[in-house]
Formats: structure tokens, C-alpha cells, sequence
């Protein structure tokens, strides 16, 4: 088990209903544990999750099977500009 | 390290283009391409009353990889700002510039710059319409 900060921003704060949270989890990958996210928090979640991107301390997330690291940030699809 | 070549900020304050167009600009250059996106009063449309952006703490640091990338890609100086928090329609929103010798690579880099930023910046925004709802875009 290995404890991770999540943390949550715009519409991924919403569908969370907080801005970042502790967990323990035996997920090895941050695939694996942003699967679990989505099935914790529900469709919405898993919408944002499959359409947005995830930031693992820090670093872009191109391989959903990089290992999980310390903190992991779930990013909604970009809007700026 | 060498003389930076480009500058980026995301604050809570408004752009200061002014600044922008200084950094990039240099005597070797013909043409200064400024792009302002502005907060309109439409969308989809609904009437929008302003918008609330939201950014990534770390936010500052995607931008200035962008400009970066954009400056190695075209050789030019390249500056962005963009603000964050609530915007009223009319409100600049992002301010992007870029100087070259000639205006052809100026408006192309510009526009290959604001398209990337709006690609790879860690920002989002909710929009506040007429009739008092709100949505976070993009979903």
C-alpha cells in the first residue's frame, strides 16, 4: 500500500466535491488509481478522467502505466486562452 | 545561460501588453504581431455575463515551456500573460506577442503560439451566463 495526495481541479473539484484528498492504495499505476477515482466519484468523473489529463508529481502523464509516484493531479481539458 | 527569449505570467492582474510588446520587440525587427483574447458576451448562443479562469499552481511553468518551444521552433522572441480569476465581458483574457523581421512569420508564429498555449496551459475557465447559471467548459 502506498499513500498518494490526489488532487482535484475546476470541474474534477466539482465531481469530487474537494480539492485534493489522501489515500491508501494498492493501485501500482496511475492508470490503475485514476480508474478508481472515476468509479468513486461517477460518471462525471470518469468523463473529465477519459477526456483530460493527469499530472504525476508534476509530469505530464503520456503512459497511464507509469507508476504511480507521491501525488496525482487530475487536470479537466484545458480551456484557457 | 543565455539572454532569455521569452517571457510568461499568469496573475490575477491584468496583462500588461505594453510589456509584452517591449520584451519581444528588438530593432532587427519589421513587424509585432499582439493577439488579445477578449471575454465576450456570447456563447453557444446563450448570453455570458463573464467568466471565473482557474489555473494550476504550476501553470506559469507550462506557459513559459510553450513560448519556449514556440521560440525554438521559429527563432523569435515570444511573450504571453494570461489572467486568471473573474473577467467581465470586455476583459483581456490572454495577451500573446511575437516580433520578427517580417510580418508573414510574425502572424504565423503568433497564431501557432495562442493555439498551443490554449492546447498545453493548465487552465480553465467557468462561464457565468446571462440568466445566472454557471458551466466549466470544455466537458
Amino acid at each position: 500500500m502506498a499513500e498518494v495526495e490526489l488532487r482535484y481541479f475546476a470541474a474534477a473539484a466539482e465531481a469530487a466535491g474537494r480539492d485534493t484528498e489522501r489515500v491508501e492504495t494498492d493501485a501500482a499505476t496511475v492508470g490503475a488509481l485514476a480508474t478508481l477515482v472515476a468509479e468513486r466519484y461517477g460518471p462525471a468523473m470518469a468523463r473529465i478522467i477519459e477526456k483530460g489529463s493527469l499530472l504525476s508529481d508534476g509530469i505530464v502523464v503520456r503512459d497511464t502505466g507509469r507508476p504511480l509516484g507521491a501525488r496525482l493531479d487530475v487536470l479537466p481539458p484545458f480551456t484557457g486562452g | 545561460m543565455t539572454e532569455s527569449r521569452v517571457f510568461a505570467r499568469v496573475s490575477d492582474d491584468p496583462p500588461d501588453r505594453a510589456a509584452l510588446e517591449a520584451f519581444v520587440t528588438t530593432d532587427a525587427d519589421g513587424a509585432v504581431v499582439v493577439f488579445e483574447g477578449v471575454v465576450r458576451n456570447h456563447d453557444h448562443g446563450a448570453s455570458v455575463r463573464g467568466l471565473d479562469y482557474r489555473a494550476h499552481p504550476d501553470a506559469e511553468r507550462f506557459l513559459a515551456q510553450t513560448c519556449a518551444e514556440v521560440s525554438a521552433d521559429t527563432g523569435l522572441r515570444v511573450a504571453a500573460w494570461h489572467r486568471v480569476g473573474e473577467l467581465a465581458v470586455g476583459d483581456v483574457a490572454l495577451v500573446a506577442v511575437v516580433a520578427a523581421p517580417h510580418r508573414a512569420e510574425a502572424f504565423a508564429a503568433c497564431g501557432r503560439l495562442v493555439d498551443r498555449i490554449k492546447e498545453s496551459t493548465p487552465i480553465w475557465k467557468r462561464q457565468h451566463l446571462a440568466e445566472g447559471t454557471s458551466e466549466w467548459l470544455g466537458l
